[in-house]
């Protein structure tokens, strides 16, 4: 207990006192602070404008914020508040220089202090630290995943699906700010039912409604840590598809030229359930009358140009309603589930494909191998997908080394990365694995890539031939040894 | 020997050897040809496992492979015919699952990790190519024509009475056990020409495998016997049949015995008599063949009359006493459907209730056989006409198989091998007659008659004085010869079109065309198997009729009341008169058995033959015979004695629960009054059947699965019906007539 204490009084001194120096791509993005940790206030948030966004089945968040140094030294690190439920909810955090966008990596990562606390914070580190009284613009873009809540929570096949959201009017902030507004962008224009709060300055009463958009603010100054709980219910008449995990394997084979893929998909409905249960007469007649609905009918999956023999099977074998279009100009696969899923219903399947290794592997002057794929290639769907968790596995040839990788998806949300053996096929050591995993991502990470270097010699590539051939050829020398070998007992004569 | 076009090919090289690789090179060919044939199913469709039985045997195989050879011994299944379970490591033969394992695991030891998916719907096209290989072997053991054994080899791989039980995903006992079969007789054969011991533990060992494989070993168990009774009674009693016979006895019933489901069965049952019984007989066949070596011919008479007596009375003072004593069981039911095929129907309708255990009808022999059926006499004759002891087990087996496969349609099966061996042996017959190039010269043959006409002219008949036989010209040698090609070939188009059309649909996935021509599949079953799988509770008991009891355990994962292994008759029937009951008699039923969702096949809007309303007499008869008060079949048919589900269908029928929950809301499908139920030609009437206790959970897309959740009791204590009543007379009111309230009030 002591020594932990003082490990991580320790560790939180080391990175107060230099930042800079650690540009570490480890697998874990938290480091740990004394449980009293309380951010320091150091800055304020001059101006302050929080969008938060409902279109999607996913909420994403965007804060630009004006912050001010107002201490007398330069400081680089700068907290953002959460809830502690939120926390696990939070993924694909990116912060920019608004003004700047040049301005190196701002790094992102959740700071581990008291696991019992409701507050957490996520630590921004600047890439230079900011000098007294000067001021930057933040532009901070993060995502939460499992944010709605169906009300009512179950209803009828034909009626339409509602959602409410709770969060705060006042930006959630760990310091003092002067100026803020919350703007709340919905799917429509249909809000039945959202928080009034009384007005300020020139508005009688907050929001403001334009449309299909809310606007909470401005407010004037507001002290570190204040909240003003509001919520919406809006309709969402779409799916709230929920991946709550994503096994995706990319298989390299130099030999055969090709990268296979193949993606497990656990896939949650997160929207109202059924009030009565599915009656397939109002399902049919609802298919010509009224098209929209709140079930899901068809996930469809842009692929990359050139891609090959997709199919689409769950556990129970290949399902037949997918259609597959490949040309020069897309690869679309749309799938149908075997049935309409509902709000609480589950739909795990599995769908794979196969492309050429010249649209993704290129070889170094150095005689390493570059490996670039997309890091997801999800369905894209008008109202979203969010993925709960994410293990990507890139499966290199038998005895590949060096492996190294690179990705754009943000560092919060991968959890770890690491090498494995896979061992498949005709394999005596096993194939090299670079095992990738993420959580909390959704699909505005769909064109995010994963670049994989590796070295694979030449011995390495002649192996899988030559223990094939070699062993094939110790059973024939067997047999005909044993052929040989007279086991007849001497009759005697 | 004769020539056919490989020996003539043959003769053209190095002999013998080249002729050895030819005929190797000609079995892998055949043996590529059987297996191929079979992948009609996985190339047309998908890897799948078909019907209804081999969805058990590949859960079986999954247990087995996943939690290792002990656990699947022991393994208690609480998953199936809740609330009794199974216990299914004592209640199955573990050939085929074992099978598929070892090769799982050999594949795995040789770094080719296949799935054992992929495995199992491979195994029967696999284990087909070495039935072929082994009746090549056993042909081979009848004549010494060489190329009857490879014909024998082709009739073998591509007989389509073979192929329906071996498709690729045709996952069942019988795809291996059919090699068993025939490589069982072929090492018995072997160990009987030799009266080898070795050659006869090797037929035990592999009647051990078949037993541990397939219910129909009895089929060995009665034939090796009869075959041997059948030589002693020719007087053809000799040390090698008393070698291999007891050999194979002796080890082969050890073997049997370790089999959990045989076990003592051997030694108890009635139909494993014939072969212990002839095992004895041989004993003292034997010692008597010892005495008379001993004493003297005169004295042995006597002994023989006494000995023979008294053991004979013996014998069957000891079967009665046992029998009556119980050690000895009785014939089984279904040994009796054997013998009277209208016993089942009358007895054990859950027998009679399954089409395959069916009498077969004639169009049958050559839908599964075609030119084989009318050759298998001819090879028969041929077997006649040399008659050794190999020959007469082929006409043993030949009359038994027949007798079996006029009986049931699924015993068909085990005739197809002595058919395929007879046929090659006529037709090879033929061909070596016809197909040899060299005339016999008639000048040569009149030197010879005039050599054999002097010694003919003592006996002086001149019937006695042979002609030379043998064919002269050449142009009937060639319509022979040409004939018997078309046949052939006409018989491969025969296969491949009933393999293709008849026998490789997995029925799990129907197919249909669409107008334009292409392939569309239906896939309701495995739709509504996975919504079950998926969204309901991990131990959501379902009910079902017992069709679909392996489906919904291997496919759907849930727990069942029965299933296809229809060894409890009365559970059987509670779901039958579960089915055929009004709602208010079956509510309590399901609620007994923790029933929460039924499931029915419906085939009305798609017009698919094998749907419950179809099969819906058996359930009724099945449980009438258990309940002949509460049910009762008659109900079930109009005055008129017919079968109906429209307007006319009797009160009894349309209050059954199956009726109902086949129609549910069906009628709001259609435009009102012109509901029609397109399986059975029948306008449906215009209001629909309503359900109180169950609610409508799932239907999937053609309709063909609709599946039903029972309703918890209510939750303020009223029954059903008035529950249901309630809301739907609050409905009404509002619309139509006032007679709602009064009939409260006056309550």
């Amino acid at each position: 207990m002591k020594t932990s204490a003082v490990f991580s009084a320790f560790l939180s001194l080391l990175s107060l006192g230099s930042a800079a120096s650690s540009e570490v791509k480890s697998s874990s993005t938290s480091t740990t602070l004394p449980a009293t940790f309380k951010p320091p206030q150091v800055f304020k948030n001059a101006n302050l404008v929080h969008v938060i966004s409902v279109e999607k089945n996913y909420v994403k968040e965007n804060i630009n914020v004006l912050v001010e140094n107002i201490e007398k030294a330069a400081q680089h690190e700068y907290f953002v508040p959460f809830m502690a439920d939120q926390m696990a909810r939070l993924g694909g955090v990116e912060v920019k220089d608004r003004k700047d966008s040049t301005a190196g990596p701002f790094v992102a990562e959740a700071v581990e202090f008291d696991q019992e606390s409701d507050i957490q914070y996520l630590r921004i580190r600047f890439p230079k630290p900011l000098a007294p009284g000067a001021s930057q613009t933040l532009g901070i873009t993060y995502y939460l995943l499992k944010a709605y809540k169906p009300l009512p929570a179950s209803i009828k096949q034909e009626e339409q699906q509602y959602l409410s959201f709770s969060f705060s009017a006042y930006c959630p902030s760990a310091y003092t700010t002067s100026k803020q507004k919350t703007e709340v962008k919905f799917p429509t224009s249909t809000i039945p039912d959202y928080t009034k709060l009384p007005g300020s300055g020139d508005a009688k009463e907050f929001p403001l409604k334009q449309g299909s958009k809310l606007t909470y603010g401005p407010f004037d100054e507001k002290p570190a840590g204040a909240t003003q709980p509001v919520s919406v219910r809006f309709e969402f008449n779409k799916p709230v598809t929920h991946v709550s995990r994503l096994e995706r394997d990319v298989e390299v084979s130099h030999w055969g030229g090709n990268v296979a893929f193949e993606e497990r998909y656990t896939l949650h409905h997160r929207g109202a359930n059924l009030s009565a249960l599915f009656n397939r007469v109002k399902w049919q007649q609802s298919q010509y009358y009224q098209p929209t609905t709140f079930a899901l009918k068809e996930l469809k999956f842009p692929l990359r140009v050139g891609s090959a023999d997709a199919y689409y099977t769950d556990v129970i074998g290949n399902v037949s309603t997918s259609r597959f279009r490949s040309n020069k100009r897309e690869a679309l696969l749309e799938i149908k589930p075997r049935y309409p899923v509902f709000g609480g219903w589950k739909y795990p399947f599995t769908i794979g494909w196969n492309s050429d290794a010249k649209t993704f592997l290129r070889k170094t002057a150095a005689g390493g191998f570059v490996l670039n794929v997309p890091f997801l290639e999800g369905p894209r769907q008008q109202e979203g997908v969010e993925y709960e968790q994410v293990q990507i596995r890139v499966i290199l040839p038998e005895g590949a080394e060096n492996v190294q990788y690179h990705t754009t998806i943000p560092t919060q949300s991968i959890t770890e990365g690491d090498v494995e053996i896979h061992r498949t096929f005709l394999d005596t050591l096993g194939r090299t694995a670079l095992v990738i995993k993420a959580r909390n991502l959704v699909d505005d990470f769909r064109d995010r890539e994963l670049t994989v270097t590796y070295d694979y010699p030449l011995m390495a590539i002649l192996r899988k031939p030559l223990v094939v051939f070699g062993s094939a050829m110790a059973v024939f020398v067997g047999a005909w040894l044993v052929g040989n070998l007279d086991l007849k007992i001497a009759t005697r004569k | 020997m004769s020539a056919d076009p490989l020996q003539v090919l043959a003769s053209a090289g190095k002999g013998k050897n080249t002729r050895g690789l030819l005929r190797v090179i000609i079995l892998a060919l055949i043996v590529a040809a059987a297996t191929a044939s079979r992948l009609f199913s996985v190339i047309r469709f998908e890897s799948i496992i078909h019907e209804f039985d081999p969805w058990f045997n590949f859960r079986a195989t999954k247990y087995l492979v996943a939690n290792g050879f002990y656990n699947f011994w022991d393994w208690f299944d609480d998953r199936t015919w809740h609330p009794l379970g199974r216990v299914t490591g004592g209640t199955l033969y573990p050939g085929l699952m074992v099978t598929s394992g070892v090769i799982y695991h050999a594949l795995r030891a040789l770094t080719i990790p296949v799935d054992i998916r992929n495995v199992c719907v491979l195994l029967a096209p696999g284990f087909s190519g070495l039935t072929a290989i082994a009746a090549y072997l056993l042909t081979n053991e009848m004549t010494p024509s060489p190329s009857a054994g490879l014909l024998a080899a082709l009739f073998m791989g591509i007989a389509p009475g073979y192929i329906s039980r071996s498709v690729a995903g045709s996952y069942d006992n019988e795809a291996i056990a059919i090699f068993l079969l025939v490589f069982t007789f072929y090492l018995w054969i072997k160990a009987l020409k030799q009266g080898s011991m070795l050659w006869g533990a090797l037929c035990a060992l592999f009647y051990g495998y078949m037993v541990a494989s397939w219910g129909g070993y009895a089929f060995i168990t009665c034939l090796l016997p009869l075959h041997s009774f059948v030589l002693v009674c020719m007087g053809r009693y000799s040390t090698r049949l008393y070698v291999s016979y007891t050999t194979w006895y002796a080890l082969g019933t050890l073997a049997s015995m370790q089999i959990p489901f045989v076990g003592f069965l051997p030694v108890k049952t009635s139909e494993h008599m014939p072969a212990l019984g002839i095992f004895g007989f041989l004993q003292l066949l034997a010692f008597l063949d010892y005495v008379r070596s001993a004493i003297p011919s005169r004295q042995f008479q006597t002994f023989l009359w006494i000995f023979a007596g008294a053991a004979f009375g013996l014998g069957l003072l000891g079967l009665v006493v046992a029998t009556s004593a119980g050690f000895v069981a009785p014939w089984s039911g279904r040994f009796y459907s054997l013998f009277d095929t209208g016993y089942a129907k009358i007895h054990i309708p859950i027998i009679a209730s399954v089409s395959e255990h069916q009498p077969t009808a004639w169009p049958a022999f050559f839908f599964d056989l075609n030119m084989l059926i009318w050759l298998f006499p001819v090879g028969v004759y041929l077997c006649f006409q040399q008659l050794a002891d190999e020959h007469v087990f082929i006409v043993v087996y030949a009359l038994f198989g027949s007798y079996f496969a006029g009986v049931m349609v699924r015993l068909m099966l085990t005739l197809t091998p002595v058919v395929c061996v007879a046929a090659a042996i006529a037709v090879s017959a033929l061909l070596d007659t016809y197909l040899s190039t060299k005339s016999p010269d008639p000048e040569e043959n009149q030197a010879v008659e005039g050599a054999e006409g002097k010694k003919g002219a003592k006996s002086g008949l001149k019937a006695t004085n042979k002609p030379m036989v043998g064919v002269y010209a050449t142009w009937g040698k060639g319509v022979v010869v040409s004939a018997l090609a078309v046949y052939l070939l006409l018989f491969v188009l025969h296969c491949t079109w009933v393999t293709s059309n008849a026998y490789s649909s997995p029925s799990v996935v129907l197919a249909s065309r669409l107008p334009d021509g292409s392939q569309h599949i239906i896939d309701d079953y495995r739709e509504a198997y996975q919504w079950l799988r998926q969204n309901t509770r991990e131990d959501a008991k379902i009910m079902s009729w017992w069709d679909y009891g392996y489906q919904i355990g291997g496919m759907a994962d849930r727990p069942t009341l029965v299933d296809n292994n229809t060894w409890n008759n009365t559970h059987i029937a509670t779901v039958g008169k579960a089915m055929s009951s009004s709602e208010e008699v079956s509510y309590p039923i399901m609620r007994q058995h923790e029933v929460d969702y039924v499931l029915v096949v419906f085939g009305g809007l798609l017009g698919y033959s094998g749907d419950d309303i179809n099969k819906f007499l058996w359930m009724v008869r099945i449980a009438e015979g258990i309940w002949p008060d509460e049910v009762s079949e008659r109900a079930f048919f109009t005055p008129r004695g017919e079968y109906r589900v429209d307007g006319e269908a009797t009160e009894t029928m349309k209050n059954s629960l199956m009726y109902k929950m086949s129609y549910y809301n069906y009628n709001n499908l259609f435009p009102a009054g012109q509901a029609v139920d397109r399986m059975r030609g029948a306008r449906l009437p215009d209001v629909g059947p309503t359900l109180s206790t169950l609610e409508e959970a799932f239907t999937s897309e053609n309709w063909i699965i609709r599946i039903y959740k029972v309703k918890d009791l209510d939750n303020l204590g009223r029954d059903h019906s008035s529950a249901a009543a309630f809301e739907r007379g609050n409905k009404k009111k509002k619309v139509t007539k006032k007679r709602g309230p009064r009939v409260l009030r006056l309550d």
